[in-house]
Formats: structure tokens, C-alpha cells, sequence
């Protein structure tokens, strides 16, 4: 049984900790977040060790294996630090840290530690992306030219169905490290990565459309370092848009034909919901386990990495995302920012 | 109170909105003179969806209220845009992300959150509901206050214009709790704040989908205001809750509410309206059907679709 401590109890942290619940060989010892309400809602599902610091859940480290984190950027380096010097392994929510400094302390951190290690790339995880992958790798659409990767969202403007005011952190620079870029972007351009290995950025523009700090919208072009791949991204919080409403899409263009995203997503979700909750549902009539958040098609994405990550932890394999996929990102993410910027002033 | 309430096509451009406030100002005859010391005008910024979504004030209305405000009351007039913070919205921000800072640069006004001014908590009784109220004081001592609401269709409450957007002057920011008897809080509040003047943003409408209208009313009245916004929105305004305890409460009867301009029909055809009572059903539906589907199958809800 892997004990874990769940340390961010906000929208991801919440879905991280419901997610443990369900997963086999993993029990939640302990969780840790500022507010009451998150801590009280975790009691309420049977954790026992709610802490107010995510520092005294680590001082009880001895009672713990591995931590789950879901902090906001600017505390990643300092938890994801703390836990590996506690011999904890660790999962981490993205962006990896703020900058590629940080992120490379954090390789360093990993390496000397020898604990498991992984970002939460979910994007992976999502039933679409693995299939293009696949067929990718089985050369079906002959070789990787041109990939479109884009995803327009609320970003940090989405409440649920309870109302709540964005953190202010989102909108501090240093803090959030960048706007749609790094918070929507890292999902991107990691997709990129994960299409067609390594990158660096051609192009780079940036909106600020909601005259805040942080960028709204972001357009980077990618040429990858092995191949002619070339990536187009292209990232915004500037979309009024409700789930089950998404706009997300990836466009694989190969020599040989093309793949998209949008032939690979059920094409009505209230359907799809329908199918994958009456499978779950005779599932656990028959006693099988069930495939959670199935039936949202996009959240379950957030299971299958966790699962992922527990079993290599279990069975002593690397995880699929490593600490050096998330400084490559991070690096890529600070080179299309430093291009934007050095382009403006010229 | 005068029921009549001014309907003109405007086109988009600062210059034509400008004229068409005149005009619609004209038609009601409203008039403003030198006496008017302090102006304060409450747009509505509900979130941070800018004009071109339906859902907020735009920017270029203001800036026409602000030049004709200025042009009749003299330069030196103090003009004070405010909103209050809402559930998820912090005036903070929404000035900026809408575009009002830049305007409160360019035009010199002051941008005002509500929800720092001195609260006065007042109770008013609304049907079976006492309802308590945080109201700031700005909007009751200031020479004139102008309610600049959009034109848009709610789901809770049908139609959201002039009345609705008094509910958002509300100090206190967690306006949800007011959510489960909505209709007699807008009411509420609307016997406490009564605006001179509201001047309707209907340049983009909100029904099914945005639209682009064109339209800028005006009236004195919000009540009337919103009997006719119903209109255009395509409900009967009898059966707009809100309004109907309005009418029970004494606030208004309908009885003499007229329309001058434009007619009511040239909007109203241009906007689809939503089937919100099936939507309803469908919302609250869905909600059980996932909650009963969760237990029994023993899945997780994503924190993103719980309820309170």
C-alpha cells in the first residue's frame, strides 16, 4: 500500500484527492491546505490528517510515501525540495516551476534523490492524444510535418458551479511565472514534445488583450530538433466557454495523411456519458472496478496520469514524464517569451 | 415617476452612441443643468466577458454618458464610474480587463468599488423574505446616478437590465447567497437604491447568442425600463417574476408606460431566445442525474461540477 499526503486542496487538488480514493494500492494518510472549508470536505471523505501547512504534513513525513502536490507555481520549488529531502516520492501539478532556474534545481533535486518524479502533463492521458500517438508511431500518417496544437479556454476566469473570485496570484508575474502561456501552453507545447521530440521556438507573439500583467493569449511557432516537424501553438484565456464545451484540438500532418483530434472525441459528451456510465455502473454490478471519470472523456485524463505515476512507483519503472520534460517545456516556454520580448523592443 | 422609455438605433462609433444619448435623453425629457455637482454612473461589469460577449457594459457607452455629462454640467462636474464586487468578480480587475481604466485615464473620472464605501445594512420585507442589504452610501448621496445596465436574458430571472443591475450595486461581494429568492432581492434592493437615469447598453444584446442591436434606451424609471427590455427580449413582462413582485410590492404599476423612437418590434426580431424553462429542467436534471450516478456507481464528481 503506498501511503500518500495530498498537498493543494484547490480545483486540481481536490480532483487529485478524489482520484487517490479510487485507485488501488494507494491510501491517503494526510492532506494539507490553508482553507478550512477544502480541509473539512477532505475530512468529510475520510482523511484523518488534515494540516493547515503543507510543512507539518511533511514533518510527519515517516507516516507518508509519496506526496501529491497541486500548490500554486511560485511554491513548487520549495515543496517539491522539502519532499525529496523528506525521501518522499513526488507528483507534482504543472508547470513544473516559474522558470527554467528553478526547474533545473528541481532536475538536480530529483537526480541526487533517486524518488520517483513526475509532472502532471495530463494531456497525454487524454484517450485522443494516446491514440494519435500510436498511430503515429505505427507510421500511419508517414512523417510528422506539421503539427496544430491549440486549446481556448476561461483559463483562471472558469469557476465551477459555486462561484469564486480568481487568486491573485494568476496575475502576478512572478508568482504565476506568465499568463496563457505557461498555464495553458505548457499542455501544448509538452503535446508538441510528445508528437515530435525536442523544439525550439521560430516564432512567438503574445496578446494582451485583458491589459493585465500576464499574457491572455499566445501564438508560438516550434521547429523540433530531430526532424522538419514544424508546431504550431496557439493558447488564449480569452474564450467565455462551459464544460462539457471544449476547445481543445491537436492536427497531426504527415506525408502520408493527417490525424485530428476533433475525428477522436465523442462527438456529443451527453452521449458519451451515457455509454461509459452505464459500463461503470455494470461494472461495479459485477464486481469490477470501474474506469473513474470515464465518463467526462477529459477529466479522466487526470486519473490515468496518477495511476500511471503510482504504478511506476509500485513496480520500480520512470515515469512517462520525467523532471527534465518539465524543464524542457519550461525552457521552451521562457525562449518564446524572451523572443516576444526581444522582437517588441526592436 | 415618468413611464416613458426612449428607444434609438445607434451605430458603433463613439460619435453616433454620443448622439443617439442625446437623442433618447431628448425623448424622455430628461434634462441636466450646472447644478449637478457629483455624477455617479454603475455600468454593469458582472464578470470579466468584455462588450463583445453580451454580458458587459461597453466602454464607448460610458465614454458618450461621460462627454454628454460633461458637456451639459460643465467640465469640473466629479464623475465616478463604480461596480461592486460580485461572487467570483473583483472590480479590481474587471476595470482593467474591460477596458475601464484606460477610459478612467483618457477621460480623468475616478474608478470606484462600491464594496469599500461606507455600507449602511438595511432590511426590507419582500413578500415572506426579510432580506438584509449592504448599501453604499455614494450612490444615495450623489447629485445624479446614472444606471447603465446591459440588455441580456438570465436563466434564474428571465431578462437582466435596469433593475438587475441595482442588485449589483450591493456592497457585500458574495451576492450568491440572494441566488435562491433572486427575484425578491432585485425588488429588495430596488426599493432602497432608486438611480435618476438609467441609459440601457443594448449596442450587443445577449439572448441565445450576442447580437448586435444597435439599440440605446433611455428612461428614469428602471421598472419601465425593463417592461419594455422584456418586450425585445421577447417575454411577456407580466410573467417576468421580478417584475410581477414588483408590481405586487407597489413599486410600479405598468399602466402608462410608453415607448418613444424607435418601435419595440424593429429590436425584438432581430433576438433568439433561449428555451430557458427547459434548460432549467435540464440543468437541475443533469445535476441529480450525475449525483444518483456517482453513489451508485461509486465515480468521482469533478470539483469543477459540484454543487455548493
Amino acid at each position: 500500500m503506498i501511503r500518500v499526503g495530498v498537498i493543494g486542496l484547490g480545483r486540481m487538488g481536490m480532483l487529485h484527492l478524489m482520484n487517490c480514493l479510487k485507485l488501488d494500492g494507494v491510501e491517503v494518510i494526510a492532506v494539507a491546505d490553508s482553507s478550512k472549508k477544502a480541509l473539512k470536505k477532505a475530512e468529510s471523505v475520510g482523511v484523518k490528517n488534515v494540516y493547515a501547512d503543507y510543512h507539518d504534513l511533511l514533518k510527519h513525513s515517516s507516516d507518508i510515501d509519496t506526496v501529491v502536490m497541486s500548490l500554486p507555481n511560485f511554491l513548487h520549488l520549495e515543496a517539491i525540495q522539502l519532499a525529496l529531502e523528506a525521501g518522499l516520492d513526488v507528483f507534482t501539478e504543472k508547470p513544473m516551476a516559474n522558470n527554467v532556474e528553478e526547474c533545473r534545481k528541481i532536475v538536480k533535486l530529483v537526480e541526487k534523490s533517486g524518488r520517483k518524479f513526475m509532472v502532471g502533463h495530463c494531456m497525454r492521458f487524454v484517450d485522443a492524444v494516446e491514440k494519435m500517438k500510436n498511430a503515429l508511431d505505427k507510421g500511419s500518417i508517414g512523417s510528422l510535418e506539421v503539427t496544430t496544437i491549440e486549446e481556448i479556454t476561461n483559463g483562471p476566469f472558469s469557476y465551477g458551479r459555486i462561484p469564486a473570485p480568481v487568486s491573485d496570484w494568476w496575475f502576478d508575474p512572478k508568482k504565476s511565472g506568465g499568463g496563457a502561456l505557461i498555464d495553458i501552453g505548457y499542455h501544448m507545447i509538452d503535446l508538441f514534445r510528445f508528437f515530435a521530440g525536442d523544439a525550439r521556438v521560430d516564432f512567438s507573439r503574445l496578446g494582451y488583450k485583458f491589459n493585465l500583467p500576464v499574457e491572455d493569449g499566445a501564438i508560438v511557432m516550434l521547429s523540433s530538433s530531430g526532424s522538419s516537424a514544424k508546431g504550431i501553438i496557439n493558447v488564449g484565456w480569452y474564450q467565455k466557454s462551459t464544460f462539457p464545451k471544449y476547445n481543445f484540438r491537436v492536427i497531426l500532418h504527415g506525408n502520408a495523411g493527417f490525424l485530428s483530434s476533433d475525428d477522436l472525441v465523442p462527438r456529443n459528451l451527453y452521449f458519451h456519458a451515457l455509454k461509459e456510465g452505464s459500463k461503470n455502473f455494470l461494472r461495479r454490478i459485477v464486481g469490477k472496478k470501474i474506469c473513474p471519470l470515464s465518463y467526462t472523456y477529459y477529466y479522466e485524463s487526470f486519473y490515468k496520469e496518477l495511476e500511471h505515476f503510482f504504478d511506476c512507483v509500485s513496480k520500480d519503472f520512470d515515469p512517462l514524464v520525467s523532471a527534465t520534460d518539465g524543464l524542457k517545456t519550461v525552457e521552451i516556454i521562457q525562449e518564446a517569451y524572451e523572443k516576444f520580448r526581444r522582437e517588441s523592443v526592436n | 415617476m415618468n413611464s416613458i422609455v426612449s428607444l434609438v438605433r445607434t451605430r458603433y462609433s463613439l460619435e453616433s452612441i454620443g448622439s443617439s444619448i442625446s437623442e433618447s435623453l431628448n425623448l424622455i425629457n430628461f434634462n441636466l443643468d450646472s447644478s449637478i455637482k457629483s455624477v455617479v454612473i454603475k455600468p454593469n461589469l458582472c464578470y470579466y466577458w468584455d462588450a463583445a460577449t453580451g454580458q458587459t457594459t461597453d466602454p464607448q457607452v460610458i465614454l458618450g454618458i461621460i462627454d454628454f455629462v460633461r458637456e451639459k454640467c460643465g467640465k469640473h462636474v466629479d464623475i465616478k464610474v463604480a461596480e461592486a464586487d460580485a461572487s467570483a468578480m473583483r472590480t479590481k480587475y474587471a476595470f482593467t480587463v474591460l477596458g475601464y481604466k484606460k477610459l478612467a485615464r483618457e477621460k480623468n473620472v475616478e474608478l470606484f468599488n462600491l464594496s469599500n464605501d461606507h455600507l449602511e445594512e438595511k432590511t426590507v420585507v419582500v413578500g415572506k423574505h426579510e432580506l438584509k442589504f449592504q448599501v453604499p452610501q455614494l450612490l444615495l448621496n450623489c447629485d445624479l446616478f446614472i444606471n447603465v445596465p446591459k440588455l441580456k436574458v438570465m436563466r434564474e430571472t428571465k431578462i437582466t437590465c435596469a433593475m438587475k443591475n441595482i442588485f449589483g450595486c450591493i456592497g457585500f461581494p458574495r451576492k450568491v447567497i440572494y441566488h435562491k429568492y433572486l427575484d425578491e432581492a432585485i425588488v429588495g434592493i430596488n426599493r432602497l437604491l432608486r438611480p435618476h437615469l438609467t441609459i440601457v447598453d443594448g449596442l450587443i444584446a445577449l439572448g441565445r447568442f450576442p447580437v448586435k442591436l444597435g439599440l440605446i434606451m433611455a428612461g428614469v424609471d428602471p421598472f419601465s425600463v425593463d417592461w419594455v427590455a422584456s418586450q425585445i427580449l421577447g417575454y411577456t413582462p407580466s410573467k417576468v417574476r421580478f417584475l410581477k413582485i414588483a408590481m405586487k410590492d407597489g413599486i410600479k404599476n405598468p399602466e402608462g408606460i410608453a415607448t418613444r423612437g424607435a418601435s419595440v418590434a424593429e429590436f425584438k426580431k432581430n433576438l433568439q431566445k433561449p428555451k430557458f424553462t427547459s434548460s432549467t429542467y435540464w440543468f437541475n436534471a443533469q445535476s441529480w442525474l450525475l449525483k444518483v450516478y456517482c453513489k451508485m456507481a461509486d465515480d468521482v464528481i469533478p470539483p469543477f461540477l459540484e454543487e455548493a
